[in-house]
């Protein structure tokens, strides 16, 4: 679609000339992946790292997600929406545009946590295997992008939004397959595991890392993603005409 | 054809009316919608740039229909909307760039160079944003509307928030798109500028016209020129045709005349033959504020004030 390019350049260079939101996105998840990933005594697996980094690269695209949910909102705020819906170039590319930018966004910073985690001691993949993960991070970041940005649009402010963010983010993390096995977990958090979108994506990554192709969970992504998208268009369409 | 047409154009917000059957039509001019805050001014821009939808009646950009044929119409006009919005993070350059390339322009670097040329912003292009002054901005932004020489150029309040110096220049430029056969719908509450600047003016009060005309014509309609001599010494009655007096107060005589530039030398002349010196004159001609005091009446807001009201249409409009 026409334009969808232009409007992913202009947040990306926005993005790159604040190099502090670079920085201190990074810093949580790779906090993580060293305070928790080599610092905490497990028994049920002899390279705890190993098990955490599918768990933390889907956080890092979580968190990406979850505070691009703000770009577009900022962007009708700021009326650089209004100025872009009078454009003859299809209204569409401007939500597609920031979704993309978002995920994009998400694969760069998930990339450098891998790159962390792989310096630090995680076992090193193969390239197919590597590009199977990032199928999947990338249609979970996606998935994430799409639900937050239209839950941005739905609240319609920053500070709604932000507390929203907040509630939401550890919630989703310490609920999914992230930190632990559902064979250790209490029964009861067994059951929120299984059906958290979180644990779609980390035991997507994890069976990528042992070399099954996971399809159920890939099947699953691209469904919810699909069912997302369309109520983020619908929202869409109801802030701008 | 006429680059701007409504037809009883209609917009409510749950039940309050912000356009109320709105019929104008504007063509190759500087045409300014003038009117006080919430008067209905940017909620008729919006549909015009097809931003909003009417609830009621039509409008056409250029022939074409703001609800069927939105996408022909956005390829016609330009919109500045009066939030000043450009990236303080990129480049003049990269702003307009940016919407060269979005209007599918075939040479958008060249046609980028042009537009930042005529709004005298070359030697600053390369600058980010977040150095440029607030007419520089606005600047920048008529820059990006230009990149795709659209029909009709659609500015809320262009030059509020500047000062004189940038709000005299913003007006050049307006001039010039205007003579180079640009049409440009404005809204403003600025009287003076939409005095000296437009062509014609709407004034607009709870969403309908109050009064259009050109800004001279509206002015002739209201009221006579007023001139109030000081003298010493009594003067005798002043025959001058079309000058009349109106008052004594002490050594101060008000007249009223139809042209009352061309009555002042004649009043002093007629006193002063009559051996009274005349020691002051001063002419008061009637201003677009009286104009639309006058049609709008001083007006306070609507008496009841529905915040929830108030909050569903600020919703909207953004």
């Amino acid at each position: 679609m026409r334009g969808i390019r232009e409007y992913i350049l202009r947040d990306m260079i926005k993005w790159f000339r604040s190099p502090v939101s670079v920085v201190s996105m990074l810093v949580m998840p790779a906090a993580w992946l060293i305070f928790v990933g080599l610092a905490l005594p497990v028994s049920f697996t002899g390279n705890y790292l190993d098990f955490i980094t599918p768990g933390i690269l889907v956080m890092t695209m979580l968190s990406s997600s979850l505070n691009g949910g703000t770009l577009l909102m900022f962007d009708k705020i700021l009326g650089f929406l209004n100025k872009f819906l009078a454009l003859p170039t299809p209204r569409e590319s401007i939500l597609f545009g920031k979704i993309l930018f978002i995920t994009i966004r998400g694969a760069i910073q998930a990339t450098i946590i891998l790159v962390i985690a792989v310096l630090i001691g995680a076992t090193i993949l193969s390239p197919v295997q590597y590009g199977m993960i990032y199928l999947i991070l990338l249609l979970f970041g996606f998935l994430m992008s799409a639900c937050a940005t239209t839950i941005a649009l739905y609240l319609g402010d920053h500070d709604s939004y932000a507390a929203f963010n907040t509630m939401i983010s550890m919630p989703l993390f310490f609920t999914s397959s992230a930190l632990m096995p559902y064979s250790v977990m209490p029964a009861w958090l067994r059951t929120i595991a299984h059906l958290n979108p979180l644990s779609y994506a980390i035991d997507a990554v994890r069976a990528a890392g042992t070399g099954t192709i996971p399809f159920l969970q890939i099947g699953l992504l691209v469904a919810m993603g699909g069912v997302v998208i369309a109520i983020c268009m619908q929202m869409f369409r109801r802030v701008t005409v | 054809m006429n680059a701007v047409e409504t037809n009883s154009l209609t917009r409510y917000y749950d039940s309050l009316c912000a356009v109320d059957h709105l019929t104008i039509s504007v063509n190759n001019e500087i045409f300014a919608l003038l009117g006080p805050n919430g008067s209905g001014k940017t909620t008729t821009v919006l549909m015009l740039t097809t931003l909003l939808r009417p609830s009621e009646g039509s409008a056409a950009i250029c022939g074409h229909d703001v609800v069927s044929e939105g996408e022909e119409v956005r390829k016609r006009l330009s919109y500045v909307p009066q939030d000043m919005a450009v990236d303080i993070k990129l480049t003049g350059r990269e702003n307009v760039l940016l919407f060269a390339k979005l209007y599918g322009i075939t040479k958008p670097k060249d046609k980028t160079d042009e537009v930042l040329a005529i709004m005298d912003l070359s030697d600053r292009a390369d600058d980010l944003i977040r150095t440029y002054s607030g007419g520089m901005r606005r600047r920048l932004e008529l820059a990006q509307a230009l990149v795709h020489e659209p029909d009709v150029l659609f500015l809320d309040e262009p030059t509020i928030g500047l000062d004189v110096a940038a709000r005299k220049k913003i007006w050049e430029h307006v001039r010039m798109l205007r003579k180079n056969g640009m049409t440009i719908f404005v809204t403003t509450h600025y009287m003076d500028e939409a005095d000296q600047f437009c062509d014609r003016v709407g004034i607009i009060s709870h969403g309908s016209i109050a009064a259009l005309d050109t800004p001279s014509a509206l002015k002739a309609q209201l009221e006579k020129d007023v001139i109030t001599v000081k003298v010493s010494g009594t003067p005798g009655p002043v025959d001058i045709p079309g000058v009349h007096v109106v008052g004594t107060e002490g050594r101060e005589i008000t007249f009223t005349a139809d042209n009352g530039r061309e009555a002042m030398p004649l009043v002093a002349r007629a006193l002063e033959t009559q051996g009274v010196t005349v020691t002051s004159l001063s002419l008061r001609e009637p201003t677009l504020d009286d104009v639309f005091l006058h049609a709008v009446g001083t007006g306070e807001e609507p008496g009841h004030f529905d915040y929830q009201q108030f909050r569903t249409m600020l919703r909207r409009r953004k």
